[in-house]
């Protein structure tokens, strides 16, 4: 077993140099926010000081930093790769000679009723890439199923045998299921490090969509053996797959943007870098011995299980002298992106309330400072939108005002008489400054391209990739407003408790519906068009300056449908537009996925299924029954499941009523938990199996008939 | 000269076979042959003949249960032809057995690759290939490794002041008083604002 944390830090930087980092790059965005919002203020001097214009300083002060803070990531992160640099994971010590003999990795895939056929191909190429290396044995895999719905229940056990016949992987893909979901994601990762943590002396955690490469999978392993002090690794996934137009856009932005930005974090966090969640390395003692989440105090928004637990992990991990690093120049992490506005808003929305409660966390003692940044930049990023619509509003508030009172327009003197500037001028300028502060990480990012042959070709080519570019530019204008609207409704329903349900997507098989995207924009169409109408009555001129937002909002449904679109996504590339290095030149495990996945979409593996098709598959199918009850029976050896068995209640006279019941009267007459417990009882589920093919047809619901029906004709 | 056909398993002058009426048969071969069906049988002359024999049997303990259907009777015969057969192949003593030996039989079926390898061999009484009762003996199903248990547990972050803070949410009328003073607060601003 790996040794206790050490009782002193072996960094590989002295601290002194990280500090002068951290001091440099926060030095430098506070800089240049402190000089733009002094001539912001002397802005709003020169037409006269009201409290309005103290709180529209504020949040342009605020919202200049996060701005400052983005570029100068870019900036930095422009510099390491043009000059380059050591101080990263992988160049301090040679790590490729390293020997990982007798090393037992775990690489688990916490998952909760999603695709399962998505996921296991995924697992597929992952494995089948490990394979290669030739230290596959080094390595177990771990399904780890949260799933609630008792179809998707089965199928992932059907599916889970099908795979380890297919790659006779019997002993080496395992599959376990929770009784219950307590503590989300992080519970499920905990419940496997208390049944089976101690076999490993490294997991690795992967996320539904993700895909690691062999070889990536073996480096990581070698980068802890030779930092004996490292806790966590962290990769920079790459999206994949994406082929929606917006998918595609947001594929594109992470894969030409990401490497700076993250270079640029990676110069000031160094060995205090953060977790993601997924696509990760950790070291398992130390994890487990520092990082079981506790409930927060107090209630929801803020109090209860920390929901985005990541961040914390990493901070937890930091607090006992143990380094996170990010390895950012690691090929072969791959995940997948949303592929609609709407669908990337619901994960939002999601993350939205994990990050606002680290509003509490970052008051925890004994956390590193570097930590607490960690988690207040993630705060800030959902902050920054309510911020934006406050900005926006005091603005109007005050042009509104001006109209009102009948003050006049005419400017004095700046503060800064030097610059010699018109009111109209220097208010240009500011607006100028902050397009740089915006646009800049953009332009160094082809500049960055433009260096580097080999990369601007699996780009499609710096014309395209400026084009694209563009593109972006463009549409990341237009999604911008909406994202502010969004993140606006998040924060405050988060903070007033609220729980807001959102329905599931209902998607054509080109994208978004228009019925759905008017159900979830009207809103905002709505609020550019009276937004428009109400900037329109003030100022004329003022409106165009706004037209940019307002279109973004009244043009809200055809963007979100049209950029949901396959075909839009398909046509893009065809013309070389959005290009990624994984479309132009597909990694081998890339390819395999895709190919597995199209092979089932051909044999009409992908077709939906009816109804509880999973609890008809469970209770009549002599294998699938046999598997579930086999996959129960074991659970039992675990005295901890043992006791959540009874505690649910398996075993009683109860669970063979509703056993009866399910028979007598068919599956929809029984609510999904009661479905869940039954189906969670083995010796129901033996007798189920015996009842429904003994019973005669009479005394079986109609639904058993049919899908008895459905047996016989099979093929 | 020798019958083509056994009389014992036509129907009689009344038309009934074992007592039951021929549809009643038909439907218990249709529920046998499911059955098998669902186990992947899928070479149609052994299919015929392993439900023939579950008929036979049914057939035979007809006239002693005559409130049973032959459904049911088949059902019954059906499910006891292979769970001894499962026990013989498995080696489960006849005297004790397993209750969830059906479970164990169809697990190890799949895991031996009955319905690829071995369809032949199901059902017939022994000997076995080897290589089919190593298959079906040796062979376990593993949804883990072996459990290595432990317990994490949660250290407490100590949030100093703000556990204070947030405990206020749990005072009486709190969301109330919030509420009213969010309001003065915005009439105070609303003020500010309009009176420079």
């Amino acid at each position: 077993m790996p040794e206790r944390s050490p009782s002193f830090h072996v960094s590989s930087l002295p601290r002194f140099h990280r500090g002068w980092r951290l001091f440099i790059f926060y030095s430098s965005a506070l800089m240049l926010t402190g000089l733009v919002s002094m001539l912001f203020a002397d802005l709003l001097w020169r037409t006269g000081w009201s409290t309005s214009r103290t709180v529209l300083l504020v949040l342009f002060v605020i919202l200049f930093l996060f701005a400052a803070i983005g570029c100068m990531h870019g900036i930095y992160g422009f510099a390491l790769r043009l000059f380059g640099t050591h101080q990263r994971i992988t160049q301090l010590k040679n790590y490729r000679d390293q020997k990982i003999d007798g090393i037992s990795t775990a690489i688990v895939f916490p998952i909760y009723n999603e695709n399962v056929r998505r996921v296991y191909e995924g697992l597929r190429a992952t494995y089948e890439s490990l394979e290669k290396t030739g230290q596959l044995e080094r390595f177990d895999f771990f399904i780890l199923s949260d799933s609630t719905d008792p179809d998707k229940w089965v199928e992932e056990e059907r599916r889970w045998f099908d795979l380890i016949r297919e790659l006779d992987a019997l002993g080496r893909i395992y599959y376990r299921r929770r009784l219950d979901n307590e503590g989300r994601k992080s519970g499920n990762i905990r419940d496997f490090l208390n049944a089976w943590g101690r076999r490993y002396r490294y997991f690795m955690v992967c996320d539904a969509d993700s895909v690691m490469r062999g070889e990536t999978l073996v480096d990581l392993v070698k980068l802890m053996e030779v930092h004996p002090t490292v806790g966590l690794i962290q990769t920079v996934p790459a999206l994949v797959n994406a082929e929606s137009l917006f998918g595609r856009i947001q594929q594109f932005a992470n894969r030409l943007y990401a490497p700076l930005f993250i270079a640029g974090l990676n110069y000031w966090a160094l060995d205090f870098g953060n977790y993601w969640g997924h696509n990760a390395i950790i070291r398992t003692e130390p994890f487990m011995q520092c990082c079981d989440l506790p409930q927060l105090p107090g209630r929801k928004p803020f109090g209860g299980q920390i929901l985005s637990h990541d961040f914390v992990e990493a901070a937890l991990m930091l607090r006992e002298n143990w380094e996170v690093w990010f390895a950012y120049d690691l090929e072969g992490s791959y995940e997948e992106t949303p592929q609609a506005m709407i669908e990337n808003a619901q994960r939002e929305r999601r993350w939205c309330q994990g990050n606002l409660q680290h509003g509490l966390v970052i008051f925890a003692k004994g956390l590193r400072g570097v930590s607490r940044l960690h988690l207040i930049l993630g705060i800030c990023g959902y902050l920054a939108g309510p911020l934006w619509l406050a900005f926006l509003l005091a603005f109007n508030w005050i042009r509104w005002f001006q109209n009102y009172t009948g003050l006049s327009d005419i400017t004095v003197h700046a503060f800064t008489p030097y610059l010699n500037l018109s009111g109209t001028a220097h208010a240009f300028l500011i607006f100028a400054i902050c397009m740089v502060v915006i646009m800049l990480p953009k332009i160094l990012v082809l500049i960055d391209l433009a260096n580097d042959w080999p990369r601007r070709r699996v780009f499609g080519g710096l014309a395209r990739a400026s084009l694209s570019v563009g593109g972006e530019t463009i549409f990341s204008t237009l999604h911008a407003p909406l994202l502010m609207l969004w993140h606006t409704r998040f924060v405050v329903t988060n903070l007033l408790g609220i729980s807001v349900g959102w329905a599931t997507q209902k998607r054509a098989a080109d994208g978004t519906t228009w019925t759905f995207a008017l159900q979830r924009h009207w809103g905002h169409t709505l609020i550019g068009l009276v937004w428009g109408a109400f900037m329109w009555w003030l100022d004329e001129t003022l409106f165009w300056w706004f037209t940019p937002m307002l279109a973004g909002m009244v043009l809200s449904i055809p963007l979100s449908v049209f950029t949901s679109r396959r075909s839009l996504g398909i046509r893009a590339r065809k013309l070389g537009f959005f290009l990624t290095p994984e479309e132009t030149m597909p990694p081998p495990e890339i390819t395999s996925l895709r190919a597995h996945l199209k092979i089932q979409e051909i044999v009409g593996d992908t077709a939906p299924r009816p109804p509880h098709a999973g609890v008809a598959e469970a209770v009549l199918d002599p294998y699938v029954n046999a598997i579930h009850v086999s996959l129960l029976r074991e659970k039992q050896l675990n005295p901890v499941y043992a006791e959540q068995f009874s505690r649910l209640g398996a075993g009683t006279e109860n669970v063979r009523v509703l056993g009866e019941k399910l028979l007598a009267e068919g599956p929809d007459k029984l609510s999904a938990s009661e479905r869940l417990l039954v189906m969670a009882d083995q010796s129901t589920m033996v007798w189920l199996h015996q009842q429904s093919w003994q019973r005669p047809g009479e005394s079986l619901a109609s639904w058993w008939r049919a899908a008895i029906l459905e047996y016989s004709r099979r093929d | 000269m020798e019958s083509a056909v056994n009389p014992a398993i036509l129907p009689d002058t009344s038309g009934l076979l074992a007592g039951r009426p021929l549809e009643e048969w038909n439907a218990a071969y249709a529920k046998v042959e499911s059955y098998f069906h669902a186990l992947r049988v899928r070479n149609k002359a052994l299919l015929g003949q392993l439900v023939l024999r579950v008929l036979e049997r049914a057939q035979r303990r007809a006239p002693a249960a005559p409130h049973r259907t032959a459904t049911q009777l088949a059902a019954e015969e059906m499910d006891h032809i292979v769970t001894e057969w499962f026990a013989d192949v498995l080696q489960v003593p006849p005297t004790n057995p397993d209750q969830m030996l059906s479970t164990r039989g169809r697990l190890a079926l799949l895991l031996a690759d009955m319905p690829g390898k071995w369809q032949e061999q199901f059902l017939r009484p022994g000997p076995w290939p080897k290589e089919f009762v190593s298959a079906m003996r040796e062979t376990f199903l593993r949804a883990g490794p072996d459990f290595q248990l432990s317990k994490m547990a949660p250290r407490p972050l100590d949030l100093g002041p703000i556990t204070t803070l947030t405990n206020l949410g749990r005072l009486p009328y709190f969301k109330m008083v919030f509420a009213w003073t969010l309001f003065a607060l915005l009439l105070v601003v609303f003020f500010i604002f309009t009176h420079h």
